[in-house]
This record gives C-alpha cells, structure tokens and sequence, in this order.
C-alpha cells in the first residue's frame, strides 16, 4: 500500500469494485465518509440544542447563521429559507470535500495493480483508496444536474409557468404597433439564446469545479514527484496546500453563489426589475 | 492472460475511443457513468435531507428562538428603562413637592413663631402693665394712709402740745375743734 508507481493522476475516478451494473469507486468512498462526517457532526452539533450554546453548537450556529445571511442577501429572506437546505448543504458538501481531499493520505495511499499473473499492471500501477469527491466528474455533475432540476421547480412555483417562459422570451419594455411585432421576434431570437445559456450553465458549473479541484489534486501530485528524495516530497507541496485551502473555499463559494445568482435572475418579476429601475 | 494481452485489449479500446463522438469522448474522458452519476446524486440528496433534519431545522429553530429571546429582552429593556424615566419623573415631583411643603411649613412655622413671641411680648408687657399699675396703686394707697396716718399723729401733737401750753386738759369738743384746724391747715 504505497505510492510508489503511481505515474498520473486519471481524469476519472478509479473503480474500487462492482456489483452488477453498480460500480463503487474511491471518489464514491471519498464522498461518503464527507457525507458521515458531516451528519456525525450536526447530529453531535445539534443532539442537545441549548439557548447558551457549546463549543460545537456554536461553530455550527456560526457556519449556518453566516451561510443564511449570505444566502439572504442574494436571494431575499424568503426564498434562501426555502432553497437553504440545499445551498446550505451544497456549500458546505463542496468545501468540507475539497479540504477533506487534502488530508495526507488521499491519493497516496492504495494499492498496485498487477495482472492475475503478477505482473505490473500496464498503464496506472496505483490505484488510491481515497480521491476528492470534486475531482470526479460524476460528484459535480450530480449536484449541477440536481440544481438545474430545482432551479426550474422554484424557478416556476416562485413565480408560474407564463411568467417563467415569458422572463425568458417576452418583450421587455413597453411597445406598441409594428415596433411590437419585430421586438417579439427579437425576443424571441433573444429567447433562443437564453435556453442555451440556461442549459450549458450546469455544465459549466460541474467542469468549474471539477477542474479546479482535479487540477489542485494533480498540481500536488506533480509537485511531489518533482523531488526525488521521498521522506522531502511534502515540503514541496506544503506551499501549495495553502493554497489549495483557499481554492477549496473559494470554488465551494463560487459554485454556491453562482446557483444562487442564477435562481435569483430567473425568479426576478417584472414588477421587480421596475422597482429596481 | 499475458501482458501482451493486456496491451491489445488496451489497443482495441482506444480504437473504440477514436470512433466515438464528442460527447462520447467527454463521458468516456472523464468516466461519466450512470450508476455514479445516481448514486452520486442520491448520497447528495440523501445528505441534504439529513443535514436539513439534524442541523437545519434545529439550529434554525434555536437561532429563531434566541433572536425571539433577545427582541423580547430589548423591549422588556425599553420598558424597564420607560419606567425608571417615569419613576425619576416621579421621584423628581415628589421631592419637588416635598420641598415645597417642606419651605411652606418651614415659613409657616416661622410666621408662628413671630406671631407667638410677638403675642408672647404683648402679654408680658401687658402682664408687667398691670403689675406696675398694682404697684403704683398700692403705693398710693400706702402713701394715703401714711399720709392719714401722719395727719392724725400731727392733729394728736398739736392738741397734746396745746393741752401743754395752756395748761389744762382740753375736752374733746376742743381737741376736735384743735385736730380739724391743723389737719386742715396741711392739705
């Protein structure tokens, strides 16, 4: 169980085992012990709530208070209570991810693979136990995909169906005659567009993250193997670990606040942009 | 199997890679798989419900509470200090009036004593009026007497100093006749 042959860090997560069509890979295993360790923490956080709090229900009051505020101020007070379990959740998820995927050990630690005859394996020798769960294309697509479907759900019960399709494809603005007609199919040209925007933003979401992190993950790995003395590979990298926590937070935040963003042009009335003009 | 194997089957992949489309490419680039995808999804989901459940809903409870607490602390605080304005109000007047009163009864009590001393004075002078008035009285009633008293022990020697002189008793008609001429000759 070592490093040693470890040649590249792979673009996709490595697969642990599979049962049937299931696959269960490091990234999944990665994700899970975040998901534990998260719910160990909120239900000891929370498991006797008192009005002059603990030490732990202090720090959680503080990184939720702190969130809800955040989240108010982007979305209004009502709609970041409603949509909070899942902006809550998913920065808290991300960044609680990110860092986790920086304890030693994640990424290093696994085991060789060799042929059924014994002989290393051709291409990767090493497959780690644990990855970040961002640096797996599956974990960021699942909370994008995830947002995009809420997105529309709050999208369209904050306001309705018409006035979700006509933010997107009617006119802005008031016009009259022949002006009118040619600003309809203007906006509906503009419409177009904006269904692509829409769609590709989820993507751009997920490859954002899985990006960052993945290139995080691989920049590490590439800083160690610049020194050839092993016992001295963590002091090359150490500089860049700092900066890898500050790139955790910070891509936790801009795929937090991005959805957030997104959720609060949507829902915009017209009256809305009226009293902001 | 051999390695040898192992690179055909490697060979034969990526000739399937080079056939595949754009977006085949991507998914099979990045390993995209439905069944991480889900469970991916669902272990997220399941993790928001829980989170929801054991730190959401009563940390949020409890910061609602606390800010219930501490609004109603700030208005009992407003109130308290209302009441203690309103007692210093009151504590003011009444010391005020208590003052007030207190100069009244002082003055009163002055204005008393001035009106007693004064009636005080007036009797003992009227007291010490009639005192004198007594004396003077009793001192001419005194002086008439003596003075009466004197006229007799005169009018007395003169008839004695007569009978002397012309050598016989007088009688009484004489003596009286005497008395009468001297006394007379003194007022």
């Amino acid at each position: 169980m070592a490093a040693e042959g470890h040649d590249h860090l792979p673009a996709s997560a490595e697969v642990l085992f599979e049962l049937g069509w299931f696959k269960f890979t490091n990234s999944t295993l990665m994700m899970l012990i975040v998901a534990v360790f998260l719910i160990v923490v909120a239900q000891l956080a929370t498991k006797k709530v008192t009005l002059v709090p603990s030490r732990l229900q202090n720090a959680v009051e503080w990184i939720l208070e702190s969130l809800i505020d955040f989240m108010s101020g982007v979305l209004g007070e009502s709609l970041a209570k409603r949509t909070f379990w899942f902006f809550g959740t998913l920065f808290i998820m991300i960044l609680f991810s990110n860092w986790m995927g920086l304890i030693p050990g994640v990424g290093t630690i696994g085991f060789s693979n060799v042929t059924p005859d014994g002989n290393p394996y051709p291409g990767d020798t090493f497959t780690p136990l644990l990855r970040g769960a961002n640096a797996d294309l599956n974990m960021t697509s699942a909370m994008a995909i995830a947002f995009a479907l809420l997105w529309f759900y709050w999208a369209i019960t904050e306001t309705s169906v018409k006035e979700f399709f006509a933010h997107i494809f009617a006119p802005k603005g008031k016009f009259q005659g022949v002006m009118l007609v040619g600003m309809i199919v203007v906006f509906l040209f503009v419409g177009l567009i904006e269904v692509a925007s829409i769609a590709f933003r989820p993507v751009a979401l997920m490859f954002r993250l899985y990006g960052n992190i993945y290139a995080g993950e691989n920049m590490l790995e590439s800083i160690m193997n610049i020194v050839p003395i092993d016992a001295l590979k963590w002091l090359a990298a150490l500089p860049f670990y700092f900066l890898e926590l500050l790139v955790g937070l910070i891509q936790a935040l801009v795929f937090t606040l991005l959805c957030a963003v997104f959720l609060r042009l949507i829902c915009e009335h017209e009256h809305d942009d009226e009293h902001a003009h | 199997m051999t390695v040898s194997a192992f690179i055909l089957a490697a060979t034969d992949a990526t000739t399937e890679v080079a056939n595949q489309g754009p977006v085949e490419k991507i998914v099979d680039k990045f390993g995209l798989h439905w069944s991480l995808f889900i469970s991916q999804l669902v272990a997220f989901l399941i993790v928001c419900f829980l989170l929801k459940k054991f730190a959401y809903g009563p940390v949020m409870e409890m910061l609602e509470q606390r800010k219930q607490r501490i609004e109603d602390g700030e208005a009992k605080l407003l109130e308290i200090e209302k009441q203690l304005e309103e007692s210093e109000a009151q504590k003011a007047a009444l010391l005020e009036k208590a003052n007030i009163d207190a100069k009244r009864m002082i003055t009163e009590a002055r204005d008393s004593v001035t009106a007693l001393s004064e009636q005080k004075a007036q009797e003992a002078v009227a007291q010490a009026q009639t005192i004198l008035n007594k004396a003077q009285e009793a001192a001419r009633a005194e002086r008439a007497a003596m003075a009466a008293e004197l006229k007799q022990e005169f009018g007395r020697l003169v008839v004695a100093t007569t009978s002397q002189v012309v050598g016989k008793e007088l009688n009484a008609a004489d003596q009286k006749r005497i008395n009468d001429e001297a006394v007379s000759s003194l007022s």
